[in-house]
């Protein structure tokens, strides 16, 4: 047999063990049968081509079925789909269900443990290997088939105070995992694990700890990258956002803008340099992680075509940078804000020293829940719109120094806070209309190429909307809701799949009945 | 487009939930951070392997929003100055709350053995003990932080461009409010009254039907698809939005009007003004 035939032969085989696998080359272009990762595909624009569900017919959708979890956790995770298996988690859990009977095929329960409880963002998948970030902050790779552990490996020391509520992002053969933990002073830590073996390939610090080169923070901790990035495979950069600086309301302890703390950055996967870095909030004293999605969109700006980055921060800014050079081209509020006193010439916004925390308290736009938090928002690109979950609210931020110098180091509290839906012209940052959704946080938000916006309230009714008006269309009452729908196609139908509570739903259009089917 | 904001109403000390929806993930918009801690109903103690057992458990469970202290989180309030805390023995009034959370707050139920309810128990105990022997250096706010104000100033907003004196009067419905109300507390429902001691103001509803009948009621929820009111007799009456005309009268959309306006040196005015206010006087 001949070294070709040999290799052949091997390819062969390996394409037959991993039939029912995901080859992570399909993240390239996510088939409509599947939502292979956190965002659906690498760019973040959780916008579907599937457009078998309208704006004519929306209001025919019905249950398919719904998944109990049996927990009182509500389900904020995205779930993800390959070859009709859905997996999605709470903390501690995983579970596989058949996507086309909402039937559990396995569940994996993580040993009890210490970590945080916080919430979770979901799952990844890998051939046959599915991946799950742990409260003690483990990552713990299943046998996708049956729920086995293959390997489970520390990510950082829980015992430290970190924990990982984070969906994997995998990009070729890197498995690329953040942590969180803002009641210590942690560095901010960002690792690539290889997918089969679960040794690290490299280790991303934003907030670099002292003694290491590069230490630039200026005494900050934290800057923890806790929600899944996106990638962009022509450039080969991965795009995270990084979190609050620790200690958290003590500004004057770390002086300076604490960079990479509150940034937008550019990573390469293969090596975990650097590419550039952009600071939504220099100097952060209010809990505003700028990890939320960057999405990634090709479209003209100014008239040009270019290769964009979109951001709704959660310090209540919308920003637009050319993900090639790091360079910003639009920082607007989206969200109430009163903390910043100019934008810089590089587009960022200059705090304002008042309205740092302060003994006697300082009234503050945003709250420390932000302009927006986790829940990912969705870009249209018919209408050219991100379509985000943003709240107007109000906090009193307070820090003295008898609240020292480690974790939160201060104390804020909620006065008021208004929700809405805001749909944002990327190319202006102006408010193409908004949808009223209650008293807080809505949830994050899924669009679709036939007009539609699904996303849900801050009490607990799923909403799909017209896309171009914000207009309700329909809406269903199923609890609440944490991150948006995923939808895909089975057997010919568009599914849309949402955590309501501890309950996954699937809605879909009726079925045709058995004859008006085969007469067709 | 589409529907005004929805008003929650919650007594914190209420053990049941409001009529309100559950609105998951809510902050709690008040802390009793600025009580000193309540005084405690028992003395007490707590084995401390228990008492280390529970603080696993906390750290685990309830940190996040208790933070892993007990003394308060992004979300959830100071446990070591909670009220119900002190006056609870042995988890007869801690238990249930964890068993049953408090979902018009975004507490979730908690399904935990008996041993480790037990365990959490104590620690929060062994918690607010500790805070009692403890002040300084705590994540608190005291009402002695809060007294940079200029009262005349204050009064001065109040009665002007602050337009307070619309609603309010400090000879009428404010005239004691300091002995009522302190610190942080006040400042709080000051700046957004959002039903934490004192009385409650509630926004009324009147619900317009397509027969022309009006009905009147203070608003117990609404959002885009549904109008609720209690109505005089105590039951709750609700109707689809897209059936009937709906008015609300939310005396508190001042005080959320009034938020983008004040600068940090008004508020801090005004809450002196207040301060003042410390004797009912009896016409």
């Amino acid at each position: 047999m001949t070294r070709s035939a040999l290799s052949l032969l091997f390819c062969a085989s390996i394409a037959a063990v991993h039939a029912q696998g995901l080859d992570p080359a399909m993240l390239l272009k996510a088939a409509p049968d599947s939502w292979p990762t956190y965002h659906g595909d690498y760019t973040g624009q959780r916008h579907s081509k599937l457009t078998q569900i309208t704006p004519d017919n929306v209001r025919q959708l019905t249950l398919s079925w719904a998944f109990q979890t049996g927990q009182a956790a509500q389900i904020k995770a995205s779930p993800i789909l390959v070859n009709g298996i859905i997996y999605v988690t709470t903390p501690d859990n995983m579970w596989a269900i058949d996507a086309r009977s909402g039937r559990q095929i396995w569940r994996y329960t993580h040993p009890k443990n210490e970590g945080f409880h916080i919430g979770h963002r979901g799952a990844a998948i890998y051939k046959d290997f599915v991946y799950l970030t742990t409260p003690d902050a483990r990552l713990v790779a299943l046998d996708a088939r049956d729920g086995k552990v293959r390997w489970n490996v520390e990510i950082e020391d829980a015992r430290r105070g970190f924990w990982s509520t984070m969906a994997p992002l995998v990009v070729r053969n890197h498995l690329i995992v953040g942590v969180s933990g803002d009641f210590d002073n942690l560095p901010g830590t960002l690792k690539s694990f290889d997918p089969e073996t679960g040794k690290v390939q490299w280790t991303f610090y934003s907030t670099p700890p002292p003694g290491t080169a590069g230490a630039i923070s200026g005494g900050a901790t934290g800057g923890q990258m806790w929600i899944t990035g996106t990638y962009d495979p022509e450039l080969n950069l991965v795009y995270v956002g990084t979190g609050n600086p620790t200690p958290v309301l003590n500004g004057p302890v770390r002086p300076g803008d604490n960079p990479w703390t509150c940034s937008i950055l550019a990573l390469n996967p293969d090596t975990g340099t650097l590419a550039w870095g952009f600071q939504a909030s220099p100097h952060d004293t209010h809990d505003w992680d700028a990890a939320e999605v960057p999405v990634l969109i090709d479209a003209p700006f100014n008239g040009q075509p270019r290769k964009l980055l979109l951001q709704a921060s959660r310090n209540g800014y919308f920003f637009v940078l050319d993900r090639t050079t790091g360079k910003n081209l639009l920082t607007t509020p989206f969200a109430a804000a009163n903390w910043a006193q100019e934008i810089d010439k590089d587009g960022r916004p200059v705090p304002d020293p008042a309205k740092e925390p302060a003994r006697d308290g300082r009234l503050v736009a945003p709250n420390e829940g932000g302009g927006t938090n986790y829940r990912s928002p969705s870009f249209d690109p018919k209408t050219g719109t991100l379509i985000v979950s943003a709240v107007d609210g109000y906090g009193i931020y307070f820090f003295k120094e008898e609240h020292g110098d480690y974790g939160w180091a201060g104390a804020d509290y909620g006065v008021y806070s208004k929700g809405f839906l805001r749909a944002i012209d990327y190319q202006t940052g102006k408010l193409r209309w908004q949808h009223d959704i209650g008293s807080g946080s809505g949830a994050g938000v899924l669009t679709t190429d036939s007009g539609l916006t699904f996303t849900g309230d801050s009490t607990g009714n799923l909403l799909a909307l017209r896309t171009s008006d914000g207009t309700t269309l329909w809406h269903s009452a199923i609890g609440g809701v944490g991150n948006g729908p995923i939808t895909y196609e089975l057997d010919g139908r568009q599914f849309m799949v949402v955590g309501g509570g501890g309950v996954l739903y699937s809605f879909a259009l009726p079925e045709q009945p058995r004859s008006t089917q085969s007469s067709r | 487009m589409l529907t005004s904001i929805v008003v929650l109403f919650t007594l914190a000390q209420a053990p049941t939930a409001s009529p309100a929806a559950p609105a998951p993930q809510r902050p709690s918009q008040a802390s009793p951070a600025a009580q000193s801690t309540p005084k405690r109903a028992s003395n007490e103690t707590y084995p401390a392997e228990q008492v280390r057992a529970g603080a696993t458990m906390f750290a685990a469970q309830c940190g996040f929003c208790h933070g892993r202290d007990a003394t308060g989180g992004q979300t959830g309030p100071d446990l070591t100055r909670s009220t119900l805390v002190a006056e609870d023995a042995r988890g007869d009034k801690i238990i249930p709350v964890v068993r049953t959370g408090r979902p018009d707050k975004g507490m979730p139920p908690f399904n935990l053995s008996d041993a480790d309810l037990a365990a959490l128990v104590a620690f929060i105990h062994d918690q607010q003990i500790k805070a009692e022997s403890q002040q300084g250096g705590r994540r608190a706010v005291d009402e002695s932080d809060l007294q940079t104000g200029d009262a005349r100033a204050g009064q001065a907003f109040f009665n002007g461009a602050g337009g307070c004196a619309r609603c309010h009067s400090p000879s009428g419905d404010l005239a004691d409010v300091a002995a009522r109300l302190k610190g942080l507390e006040l400042l709080q429902r000051m700046l957004y009254p959002s039903g934490r001691g004192g009385a409650r103001t509630p926004a009324k509803a009147t619900v317009t039907l397509a027969s022309g009948q009006a009905i009147t009621g203070r608003l117990a929820y609404r959002d885009e698809f549904l109008i609720a009111i209690k109505d005089a007799e105590g039951w709750q009456r609700s109707w689809r939005t897209s059936d009937v005309k709906v008015t609300i009268d939310d005396p508190l959309e001042a005080h959320a009007a009034l938020l983008p306006k004040y600068t940090d040196t008004d508020m801090h005015n005004v809450l002196a003004y207040l301060q003042t206010l410390r004797q009912a006087v009896k016409p």
